[in-house]
């Protein structure tokens, strides 16, 4: 009894601070649209924040206390809702996540890099060394208090909610942003609070979870899929819902704890992690049971850019050229690099398996690298002989597996399916890929693959096999899109609800991509003929590959290759640039390596400035370079001869990387315009190609020749005058040909329709109406003089429109 | 006022709504609203704004979960089954809010209609008579690049078929709707304010088109603010008002229904009531133009 009563002590207790936790997540998500994935990263920054404040400097506690809660997080919340997540308000569900999930994982790095992870930070609990007897069991204040912060939390939301003019102009928010505007409300200082209150909320929970438990990045931050757990009790938007599931998991955990033997097994899995796996048990129960979403139609968003898709020759001649491209630098490859580069093209295979999923149907999965996982061990079972059959057998389990995995969430809305994936890549994790019986000793070797005579046993070969399996898939994906299935994707896409009511089943749709989606993670897996250590199965590796995936531009079979080479770059570059650090004004020196720890975060924020996708913005620059088979061979020939010349010592490392930034950013987005023999129709005089490819090999030259190693003492300095280098090129390459590249001057053409919603209505937008209709432009000119003088040239419009 | 020249109705309503509600926490949208479509011919909808008339059209093609009530599709009970599964068995629609799809060209927006139906239909339904059987098409061969040409030809939009859908003005898109839906074969068509954005003279052309489609077996269900189109081709008019069937019967029995002049005239607003009394072809008063008329 004693036991029993002191487990359910202990469960009420961690369930206080999940309900703590979910109401904060509960009050940003349902005020502002935005699903905050990273609620836990602020809840563990708070806890570290905390942890300086009061332990390092001395501050006592309550001061502490308050300067956290109620001063830093608050802001920080605030901060973070007016910098990056009020650019992505109207955005689709994909950026809404990446932004946050980015978010987190920059969170997570900046920790890591403020407080390193090789010194024990423990935080003294609340009222140390005081107890009560509750019915003869001792429970310590602090376990009481956290109860009571539940109690006063509740009670203050539901005062907030019902009886405040802010907390109703919160609630009205969500509901219409510009109609809370026209009748006088502030959306976007009430947005702001929200998300104050959130990171305050947040903040609570964190520290006293970090008082209670421990102080560990990881673990706070991924406290996140807890708190959604017990959110999705309440639909993410009720608050008792919530309080009601944090009961749940919190008992459930505790009582796992106290009563399943950890040595206790099912078949190979040993149940010593059950407990870490329950949010996930718990996530998948309660979204079973919830009724199938209503289909809600959308509104009017922002438009897309179109999609271009590749002709099915044009994906060809790329996917040859790709495998010839590897082909050519492998063989040239010292055995480190090319283990990099290899590594680097299995990325790539990971990130093309998104390209279905994310860039056609629009949903979102970030456990891949589970599902790389899933496939890795059943090739490493099956497939000792590396027989194609155990790779086929893989990869077929992968599907069947995703489609499960998948069913349950693709039936609500497309938020829930990030959180199942993210809830079930930490079950993989805690079930799976941590059992000694499945996993011994921590790492899987994946037998390489032996086709008939061909045996990829070498890392060479492993690496062209790579490449013809990406050139594969590439081109079966390019195929699928172009056929009715691709456009039915475009068609769900862009309106769900018109879909469905032409018959479509949308609920199977999905399904079936997400489990081609698996498969081919799967493959990456099966295929991958290296030797993995289960971490790279986890939940924080299978973020980035999502959230690179989409900043390198997801809708293509070439932004997905470039999302892997980025993923591929960064341990590139931290084997590289491992010993050197980033001096900024001599006095702080950040080593490389910590930098790019947070990298892939701040890539995907980026997003969140321009929630069209950053990377399409600059894809669409190099787009012109795919088309055009000149200029694709130049890019590449100059990659190549400057990484040769690097090789053989020709020039320095710094020379190379300057020549090789300015070559990518400068030369190659205007290499199509130089090259090409047409001449663009709307200029007045031609464009100057020769100067302008003079002046580009000019700069790649200088770039090489300056000596950058021996002039420059800083490397954050180096680092800096490349970039600006690299811009300026840029700037003079475009202002010496006299020509924008077309696709970077001309903007995405807005529907009629709203003109003079979004903007007061220009002349352009009149002359552009008058040509569309018909008229001519010179009955127009005359309109406009007489109404200039009228009217005293104010500028034309708004136009009601008679019904 | 109705136009005479739709095929005199054959025995059984294709669509039959009875005693419809819905309920959105506590606002009634919809009350206890019945009503029944027959093929070869149009039934108006017709109500002032927030009447309930697009909420009726959600919960009819199973959008919207209804709180009580029987949806019949030729008899059999559709109102457990979801949205494509009454797609599939034939109600088709357009959106009062249009959904197009958007990044799609025109001739795609109308093939994807025909796919998703190729997708499901692998029993064939019968050739669809509404568009012109004289043309050519073979009613035995279900995904054709000739009938998305006719459907776009038909709808006149061939000269844009190309464009993406999400730089049409609103008239076309709404013809892009109608075609979409047309590709899938319907046996009745929703159609949600699909003149609002058109012209006159193209409002007329699409009033004549209606009655094609309808004269060719279609039921077409219609919420529309155009009186005078409403005038000219609805057989029959159903008027709602806060989620209430207040009146139905031929358009000459709706016009001069007591029960809709009062519901009307009760309103506070007068511009508002004026406008409404308008839309459903009242006139309050001898000074007030009909819109559209």
């Amino acid at each position: 009894m004693d036991k029993f009563l002191t487990f359910t002590i202990a469960g009420l207790s961690s369930a206080a601070i999940y309900a703590i936790a979910a109401s904060g997540l509960v009050v940003t998500y349902t005020t502002s649209g935005i699903f905050n994935f990273a609620h836990g990263a602020f809840g563990m920054m708070a806890a570290f924040t905390y942890w300086q404040v009061n332990v390092a400097w001395g501050v006592p506690t309550i001061p502490a206390v308050i300067l956290v809660v109620f001063i830093i997080a608050p802001l920080f919340g605030a901060v973070v809702e007016r910098v990056i997540m009020r650019g992505i308000e109207g955005a689709s569900d994909v950026v809404k996540i990446v932004v946050t999930v980015s978010l987190m994982v920059a969170l997570l790095g900046l920790a890591q890099v403020i407080w390193p992870q090789n010194e024990s930070r423990p935080v003294p609990a609340f009222f140390e060394g005081r107890f009560v007897e509750v019915l003869g069991v001792r429970v310590s204040w602090s376990r009481l208090l956290a109860l009571v912060v539940a109690g006063l939390v509740a009670g203050g939301l539901r005062l907030l909610f019902t009886r405040t003019r802010l907390g109703i102009s919160m609630r009205a928010v969500v509901d219409d942003r510009r109609l809370l505007q026209l009748n006088g409300g502030r959306p976007g200082r009430t947005a702001m609070l929200s998300w104050g209150l959130g990171a305050g909320l947040a903040a609570v929970s964190g520290v006293l979870y970090a008082t209670e438990q421990t102080l560990s990045a990881v673990t706070l931050t991924l406290l996140v899929v807890n708190t959604y757990a017990v959110a999705v009790v309440g639909r993410l938007r009720s608050l008792p819902g919530a309080f009601l599931g944090a009961v749940i998991l919190g008992l459930a955990q505790s009582y796992v704890t106290g009563y399943i033997n950890p040595d206790l097994t099912v078949g190979p899995i040993a149940l010593g992690n059950l407990a870490a796996a329950l949010p996930a048990i718990m996530l998948f129960t309660v979204l079973l049971l919830q009724p199938e979403a209503r289909l809600r139609s959308h509104s009017v968003g922002r438009p897309r850019a179109p999609v271009v898709v590749p002709s099915q020759t044009t994906a060809v001649l790329g996917g040859v050229a790709l495998v010839l491209a590897l082909a050519g630098i492998g063989a040239l490859l010292a055995p480190a690099d090319l283990i990099l580069v290899t590594k680097g093209a299995g990325f790539a295979l990971v990130t093309l398996s998104l390209v279905p999923l994310t860039g056609y149907a629009g949903q979102i999965s970030l456990a891949q690298m589970s599902f790389v996982g899933i496939g890795a061990v059943a090739m490493a079972t099956w497939g000792a002989n590396g027989s194609p059959v155990a790779v086929a057998a893989s990869v077929a389990v992968c599907a069947v597996i995703g489609a499960v995995v998948a069913l349950p969430a693709l039936r609500l809305s497309g938020i829930y399916l990030a959180l199942a994936t993210a809830a079930f890549a930490l079950f993989c994790t805690a079930m799976f890929f941590n059992q000694q019986e499945i996993i011994p000793s921590g790492s899987v070797q994946v037998p390489p693959l032996s086709l008939g005579p061909f045996t990829a046993d070498t890392d060479y070969r492993q690496l062209v096999l790579l490449a013809v399996l990406f050139a594969l898939i590439g081109n079966l994906l390019v195929w699928l899109r172009r056929s009715a299935w691709g456009r039915r994707l475009t068609a769900m896409k862009d309106s769900p609800v018109a879909c469905a009511t032409l018959g479509l089943n949308l609920t199977s749709t999905k399904v079936g991509v997400f489990a081609l989606s698996a498969a081919i993670a799967g493959a990456g897996g099966a295929l991958a003929g290296r030797t993995f250590t289960a971490d790279s199965f986890s939940l924080p590796a299978s973020l980035p590959v999502t959230m690179l995936a989409v900043v390198g531009g997801i809708g293509s079979i070439a932004g997905a290759f470039i999302g892997g080479l980025l993923l591929g770059a960064i341990p590139i570059a931290s084997t590289v640039f491992a010993a050197n650090a980033i001096g900024v004004f001599r006095f702080v020196a950040i080593p490389v390596r910590d930098i790019l720890s947070f990298t892939p975060g701040l890539m995907g924020i980026s997003l969140g400035r321009e929630p069209d996708g950053a990377a399409p913005q600059i894809a669409v620059g190099y787009r012109a370079v795919g088309r055009s088979v000149p200029a694709l061979v130049v890019s590449v020939a100059g990659a190549v001869a400057l990484w040769l010349a690097a090789r053989t010592g020709v020039v320095t490392k710094w020379g190379f990387a300057a020549a090789l930034l300015v070559f990518v950013v400068a030369a190659v987005p205007l290499l199509p315009l130089v090259l090409s023999p047409a001449r663009p129709e709307d200029t007045a005089e031609p464009p100057r190609r020769l100067a302008c490819g003079l002046w580009l090999a000019l700069a790649t030259l200088v770039a090489v020749a300056i000596p950058w190693a021996d002039r420059i003492a800083s490397n954050g300095l180096r680092v800096v005058l490349m970039v600006v280098a690299a811009a300026l090129s840029a700037r003079v390459g475009i202002g010496v040909l006299g020509v924008t590249p077309e696709q970077l001057r001309r903007p995405v053409p807005l529907s009629p329709d709203l003109v003079g919603v979004d903007r007061p209505m220009l002349r352009a937008d009149a002359v552009e109406a008058t040509r569309r209709m018909g008229l001519s432009e010179d009955d127009f000119e005359a309109e406009v003089a007489a109404l200039a003088s009228s009217t005293n040239g104010a500028p034309v419009g708004p136009v009601t429109v008679p019904r | 006022m109705s136009v005479a020249g739709q095929a005199s109705a054959p025995a059984g309503p294709v669509l039959q709504v009875e005693g419809l509600s819905v309920r959105f926490g506590g606002h009634l949208a919809v009350g206890d609203v019945s009503l029944s479509v027959h093929p070869g011919r149009i039934s108006g909808l017709i109500g002032p704004n927030g009447a309930g008339k697009t909420t009726t059209f959600n919960a009819i093609c199973g959008v919207t979960p209804p709180t009580a009530g029987r949806v019949l599709l030729d008899g059999e009970d559709v109102s457990r089954l979801g949205t494509h599964q009454r797609a599939r068995r034939g109600i088709g629609r357009t959106f009062q809010r249009l959904e197009v799809f958007s990044s799609l060209s025109v001739a795609d927006n109308v093939r994807v209609g025909l796919e998703i139906r190729a997708s499901w239909s692998r029993r064939r339904r019968p050739a669809p008579q509404y568009l012109a059987a004289a043309a050519g098409l073979d009613p035995e061969r279900i995904d054709s690049d000739a009938e998305v040409a006719l459907i776009i030809e038909r709808l006149g939009l061939a000269r844009v078929a190309d464009v993406p859908v999400g730089s049409l003005p609103t008239g076309q898109a709404r013809k892009v709707e109608l075609g979409r839906a047309l590709a899938a074969r319907p046996r009745v068509l929703l159609l949600d304010e699909p003149a609002s954005g058109l012209d006159d003279l193209e409002t007329h052309e699409f009033g004549g088109m209606l009655g094609d489609l309808a004269s060719a077996g279609l039921g077409i269900l219609l919420v529309e603010h155009d009186v005078a189109l409403v005038m000219r081709v609805c057989a029959d008019l159903s008027v709602l008002n806060f989620g209430q069937l207040i009146a139905s019967g031929t358009p000459e029995e709706v016009q001069s229904n007591r029960a809709v002049l009062d519901a009307y005239r009760g309103g506070g607003d007068d511009v508002a009531a004026a406008a409404a009394a308008t839309a459903a072809g009242v006139h309050l008063d001898p000074g007030q133009p009909g819109v559209g008329s």
